[in-house]
């Protein structure tokens, strides 16, 4: 751990080195040991323990687990309602994480580009990200409020509806509700990805498209899009990661509802879990979202690591 | 980027600006200028802008009648708590992994990378009844304790690319002045870390500060809540219809992320992107 200042004797001044060095990286290991210990007690384990849980049968009535094999597999394989809360998910992981990948790009585009009180705008476009899931919830069920929401108010001032749209008591309704809060939130940090990105752009690349005589169009097509394509990748794949955990916008905003129309698999696990107390089940739902969101996962740790 | 001297450059530019503007900023400002309305102006099928007669009303109701203070409190305690322990946890994980060489050291990284893809709903069905068998059940330090869940992987990670950067020649040459490794990590390395510090303690902040799914499990008692819970199941009873006291509540509950973050987003916005971005 330290170097000893004494003068060298007995083994052969590499030997020390070595020796010393072995010391030295016990130590490191020994600073890892905590978050490890950590690590292993509220994550690994109670990922574990889900796995096994997940070929149980265990309630609340029968808290003793029964082993049934596959056939929470199969359950949720044939029961309509869990497949439609994995369908649901598929599709607001997938129309959510587009639609603010391509909002949350246009946005950084603009506030790349200097202009006056740039600063200010970026600030305070990162607001919706930070405000509290509750909060931000709140706020959408009052914008689409059906009967005094300022939503429809606007709309039928325009004339582009002629009677209040109930937007969050009708299935696809709730599901657009969802999906705008839910890019509302994020559009800020896919926006932070971006910047990023763009920073590293470099400017003489930039001027020499220009000097080629290449439109603002023909620039962002052939020199600033293809230098963000790793950006974007990261952005995909963190963004689908986000949305597929996301659970408290949608909980508070809807809880499931109406129909189960906006049952994504996270309020799945936590109904099955608890307010039906089936743990078995609720483990066999996040096993089956755990496989469904590993492959986009891995390809993203994958990409990390080469780096 | 941008060459906007031709005027249908101009207009593409800011249209598509005051377009998008609207959709992030409007909401905001509708909960600002709802939460200073009186009740008769609330509710009106086409509302005006600005509330036509000022009232802080709602913001007396939300802080009287709700038990916002306590909630503030029982947050600040078990996201700021939960923060610090992450942040701890990751940095000294990070700097280990990043500078010391020992067997297995990757593979561990790894594995503590890849949980960023376990469903946090999933975890909590084993972490319930974890945290029941040792009494925490209901009590801020097993909510603390939880969020550990939501930062560590990446926070270990975003102190990882950090201290990467950090040239080696540092160490040696402080362990070569004889100084030991705990010297050379509290009295060197942690000074220079501190923008790094503070990115992924306020990432574990507002995790934990947004978070409702495991306070909302978690707790059960009243006078333990946090700002999450606390708002919707004060706001999904019987005034769930009071927008007023409901916006509010919430700009209040808002404030301190807010102002958190408008000090620090400089360090954090840096921070978070720092290893998504090199390539």
């Amino acid at each position: 751990m330290t170097t000893p200042a004494a003068a060298p004797i007995g083994p052969s001044r590499a030997r020390r080195r070595a020796l010393l060095k072995r010391a030295e990286n016990r130590f490191g290991f020994l600073l890892a040991v905590p978050a490890l210990i950590a690590f292993c007690v509220v994550i690994l384990y109670p990922f574990l323990q889900a796995i096994w849980l997940s070929f149980y049968r265990v309630t609340i009535f029968a808290p003793e687990p029964k082993w049934v094999g596959f056939n929470n597999f199969i359950t949720f394989l044939t029961d309509p309602s869990q497949l439609q809360a994995w369908g649901t998910t598929v599709m607001f992981v997938v129309v959510t994480t587009s639609v603010t990948f391509v909002l949350g790009l246009v946005w950084a585009l603009l506030m790349d580009q200097s202009f006056r009180g740039r600063a200010i705008v970026r600030s305070a476009s990162l607001l919706p990200w930070v405000l509290p899931s509750t909060v931000t919830a709140f706020l959408w069920t009052w914008l689409l409020n059906a009967q005094y929401g300022v939503l429809n108010a606007f709309l039928l001032q325009l004339g582009i509806i002629d009677e209040p749209v109930a937007w969050l008591s009708t299935p696809s309704g709730a599901m657009a509700g969802i999906v705008i809060a839910k890019t509302w939130l994020s559009i800020p940090l896919f926006m932070a990805f971006f910047l990023a990105g763009l920073q590293s752009l470099s400017r003489d690349q930039l001027e020499a498209a220009r000097v080629d005589g290449a439109t603002n169009f023909q620039a962002l097509i052939h020199v600033v899009l293809p230098h963000l394509k790793h950006t974007m990748m990261v952005v995909l794949v963190l963004g689908a990661m986000g949305n597929l955990q996301q659970f408290d916008v949608i909980y508070a905003m809807t809880g499931g509802g109406p129909v189960g129309a906006t049952n994504v698999l996270s309020i799945e696990v936590y109904r099955q879990a608890f307010q039906n107390w089936n743990l078995g089940m609720a483990a066999t739902v996040g096993v089956m979202w755990f496989l469904t969101i590993a492959p986009p996962a891995f390809i993203y740790l994958r990409s990390l690591f080469k780096n | 980027m941008f060459d906007l001297r031709s005027p249908l450059a101009k207009l593409i530019f800011f249209g598509t600006m005051a377009v998008m503007a609207l959709f992030l900023f409007f909401p905001i400002f509708w909960m600002i200028s709802t939460s200073l309305k009186s009740e008769g102006e609330i509710f009106v099928r086409i509302p005006t802008l600005l509330p036509q007669d000022w009232t802080l009303k709602n913001y007396i109701n939300a802080l009287t009648r709700d038990d916002i203070g306590v909630y503030l409190k029982n947050s600040l305690i078990t996201a700021g708590s939960g923060a610090i322990l992450t942040t701890a946890l990751a940095t000294y994980a990070a700097f280990s992994f990043a500078k010391y060489r020992y067997r297995g050291r990757m593979p561990m990284m790894y594995l503590m990378l890849s949980a960023q893809m376990f469903p946090f709903a999933v975890l909590l069905i084993s972490l319930y009844p974890l945290l029941q068998s040792f009494g925490l059940l209901n009590t801020h330090l097993g909510l603390i304790i939880s969020y550990i869940v939501f930062a560590l992987p990446s926070a270990t990670y975003m102190m990882y690319s950090y201290f990467a950067n950090l040239p080696s020649d540092l160490i040696e040459a402080a362990r070569a002045d004889g100084a030991g490794d705990l010297t050379i990590i509290h009295k060197i390395i942690l000074p220079l870390a501190i923008p790094g510090l503070v990115t992924v303690g306020l990432y574990a902040f507002m995790w934990a500060w947004n978070d409702l799914l495991y306070a909302l499990t978690l707790i059960s008692s009243k006078e333990l809540r946090t700002i999450g819970p606390g708002l919707l199941l004060t706001h999904l009873g019987e005034s769930r219809n009071d927008w007023g006291a409901a916006m509010a509540a919430s700009l209040v509950g808002s404030v301190p992320v807010i102002v958190a973050f408008s000090i620090l987003q400089r360090f954090f916005i840096q921070g978070l992107t720092a290893g998504a971005v090199k390539s």
